[in-house]
């Protein structure tokens, strides 16, 4: 066989190409002036809007400050912490991103504190429920931009249909009501179980009702005890009683394929009252305290910007923060996004709303729970033990006994 | 006396070889091919292994816990448990999906009208986005879909997905209709290999079709099989994409196979080392099945 000399220096050629192309790495041109980057998400649905509001605020801080210069990324919801968390091993992360108070104690290790970042006169205006759920350690982990409120939401339609004209304060009341509702074919409540769902929507809120928490005082497990058994227990209860939509118990299908969805199901304490108005119509979106076993008590998520370690920029990357979180820039994020503010002094932002202006009153009150780094996966382990436990697999006690045993070597770490 | 020397030393084999010109060219050709593999290949297998064996942070902090990972791994509940789920997938799925690709491979191997477009359909779900399937078979799945509605009368209605006993069954399904064309293609392929005139012999000796298929197709499949087995049971124990778009491992872990333990402890819970541990634990079960299989199926050749 002969081979030409061409192809010879060919193959070279492609050798050499291919090893230039392994060993390439992405090189930073030095600007002279502080440069943020930020990594957002869609928390305003409408991509349009959500990129009008950056784009508006972004020009309008860097107007202010000349030598910092600010831009964006929305990335999909899905699979963020991959991305997030590939980005910062490769030191390529962004100074400022978008984080739950889930994340502030999983990515702990790799944020900045704002405790000098963020002014004093800031600090002092978050709702303490708010700067709670993103204070780990006495630390202040982030900006936060945003609060949620998860109180008992219940379709008057259905309540109407059942016969029922009484609506549900207590867990009595649930359980009371509960065979009325499956005698004309509706379920009590809504309670999602597949592993997509978090627990801080699901079981978390029943536990902190039960006068329970997730971890002891001293950092152990917490849910292994007889206020958990208790929260399951009425659980269990009514899965058994079909007073939850059984199909919301093992699959995770759209919003708009859901019994919720569909009228069948009289009340949530897990979907947002813009969820499901489009559904059930306005009028009969019915918005109630949170229910009460021991106490009553609601989750409320907290969105917020923190400055990552790696930043080369943390005073811009922070000066930023606190500019997009002042109380006027993100009011129109907020508004569109259907969520609230975490400042102590904003006047109530839907008080024209009669569904969200109800939801806004219960903001101060609701918790994100304790913060741990084995928050995540200790709902890993948890998650699928009450699914058992709801599918009458597993009684209530062994349920939570085998996740505590799966969970001990989590929090050992 | 004085020994007469050439002033170049002999060459061993590899020199040998080198000497060639079309050797040296044709290894220029191999080196990038080479260097990926060592540098995506070789290298993270060997960094996994070794991650194993510390406790490995994002920020860059890494602890040395030894064999910690591992002794986890023995006493972690959900790790057996994942580990059965695996073993009860591969062992239906493998060979379900080389019996079906023989089925397909048989029927179509002939040439005859509409037998390409046959095998194009057939070969189809191999080159379909699983994640894409996926969100079809969910709805399949359903208690309202069409899966269900067929499997009524046999009392196995309601959804498929939803149930503990019937999930796994579900993602071997979903999981042999997206193989089997690949095996088809490489049996099709082995087929043609087959010396024609011997069937044609066994036909006129009287043998029927099972016993030529027996006797004369069979054992010129071997090593194919052999290979399709190596190569199915590796895909079968590192079955995920499925299970991740359909079940997310439930419900309650009746779905959760190894590599969603390996992905949730690395990426969901950032606990590199006890993933790289999962990981490790998984290698070195397929390499014992591997070994397995040869001493089966390849002993037979």
């Amino acid at each position: 066989m002969r081979v030409s000399k061409f192809t010879g220096v060919a193959a070279g050629i492609a050798a050499a190409a291919l090893l230039a192309g392994c060993s390439a790495g992405g090189g930073q041109a030095s600007s002279g002036e502080k440069h943020v980057t930020l990594w957002m998400y869609p928390v305003v649905a409408d991509e349009a809007t959500n990129k009008s509001f950056w784009d508006d605020t972004i020009a309008a801080f860097e107007k202010e400050h000349k030598d910092i210069t600010v831009d964006y990324e929305i990335f999909p919801w899905a699979n963020r912490d991959e991305a997030l968390q590939t980005a910062i091993a490769a030191g390529k992360g962004p100074d400022l991103v978008y984080l739950v108070p889930d994340q502030l104690a999983a990515y702990k290790k790799s944020i900045a504190p704002m405790n000098d970042l963020l002014s004093a006169e800031r600090q002092k205006d978050l709702l303490p429920n708010v700067k709670d759920s993103v204070t780990i350690d006495g630390d202040l982990m982030a900006a936060p931009v945003l609060t949620s409120a998860q109180p008992l939401v219940c379709n008057a339609a259905v309540f109407q249909q059942a016969g029922v004209a009484e609506y549900p304060k207590t867990w009595d009341d649930v359980k009371r009501l509960a065979p009325t509702f499956a005698a004309k074919g509706f379920s009590m409540l809504n309670y999602p179980a597949s592993a997509e769902n978090t627990l801080n929507m699901t079981f978390y809120p029943v536990l902190w009702q039960a006068g329970g928490e997730v971890y002891d005082k001293d950092g152990g497990v917490g849910f292994d005890s007889e206020a958990g058994e208790k929260a399951l227990t009425f659980l269990t209860d009514l899965a058994t009683a079909k007073a939850l939509d059984p199909e919301a118990l093992t699959t995770n299908v759209p919003l708009e394929q859901t019994a919720i969805a569909q009228g069948k199901v009289a009340c949530t304490f897990n979907n947002a009252v813009t969820e499901v108005a489009p559904f059930w119509g306005k009028e009969n979106v019915k918005v109630l305290p949170p229910l009460k076993g021991e106490k009553s008590v609601a989750y409320g998520t907290v969105g917020s910007l923190a400055v990552l370690k790696g930043s080369k920029a943390p005073e811009a990357a922070a000066a930023f923060a606190e500019y997009a979180t002042g109380a006027d820039v993100v009011k129109p994020f907020l508004t569109a996004a259907g969520y609230f503010s975490a400042l102590s002094t904003t006047e109530p932002l839907y008080a024209d709303d009669p569904l969200l202006g109800e939801v806004e009153k219960y903001v101060p009150d609701t918790t994100v729970g304790q913060l741990a780094t084995s928050s995540r996966a200790l709902m890993g382990v948890l998650s699928p033990e009450i699914q058992a436990a709801l599918l009458g697999q597993k009684s209530p006690a062994d349920a939570l006994k085998d996740a505590a045993a799966a969970a001990a070597p989590i929090l050992k770490k | 006396m004085t020994t007469a020397t050439t002033g170049k030393r002999p060459l061993g084999a590899v020199g040998r070889v080198l000497a060639r010109r079309e050797a040296r060219v044709a290894l220029l050709f191999v080196l990038p091919a080479f260097l990926l593999f060592l540098a995506f290949r070789f290298g993270p297998s060997i960094a996994g292994v070794a991650l194993s064996l510390f406790d490995y942070d994002i920020t860059g902090e890494i602890a040395w816990r030894g064999l910690d990972h591992f002794q986890r791994l023995v006493a972690d509940p959900l790790f057996w448990r994942a580990m059965g789920t695996t073993v009860v997938y591969t062992v239906f799925a493998v060979p379900i999906s080389l019996v079906l690709s023989t089925v397909m491979a048989l029927g179509v191997r002939r040439a005859f009208r509409g037998s390409r477009f046959f095998r194009s359909i057939f070969f189809l779900p191999v080159i379909t986005s699983l994640v894409l399937a996926g969100s079809i078979f969910v709805w399949i799945f359903s208690a309202n879909g069409p899966w269900s509605a067929l499997m009524s009368p046999l009392g196995l209605g309601g959804s498929w997905l939803g149930s503990t006993v019937l999930v796994i069954p579900a993602i071997i399904v979903v999981g042999v209709w997206s193989r089997f064309g690949y095996g088809m293609m490489i049996l099709i392929a082995a087929m043609q290999d087959v010396p024609r005139e011997l069937e044609e012999a066994a036909l006129m000796d009287g043998a029927n079709a099972w016993q030529r298929f027996r006797s004369i197709i069979l054992p010129h499949l071997r090593p194919t099989f052999f290979f399709l087995a190596v190569i199915e049971t590796t895909a079968a124990f590192q079955v995920f994409d499925v299970i991740y778009v359909m079940t997310q491992g439930g419900p309650a872990n009746a779905s959760y196979s190894l590599v969603y333990l390996l992905y949730d402890q690395g990426f969901k819970y950032f606990d590199y080392g006890y993933a790289a541990a999962v990981g490790v634990a998984l290698f070195a079960m397929t390499l014992v099945v591997a070994l397995v299989q040869r001493l089966v199926i390849g002993k037979q050749r």
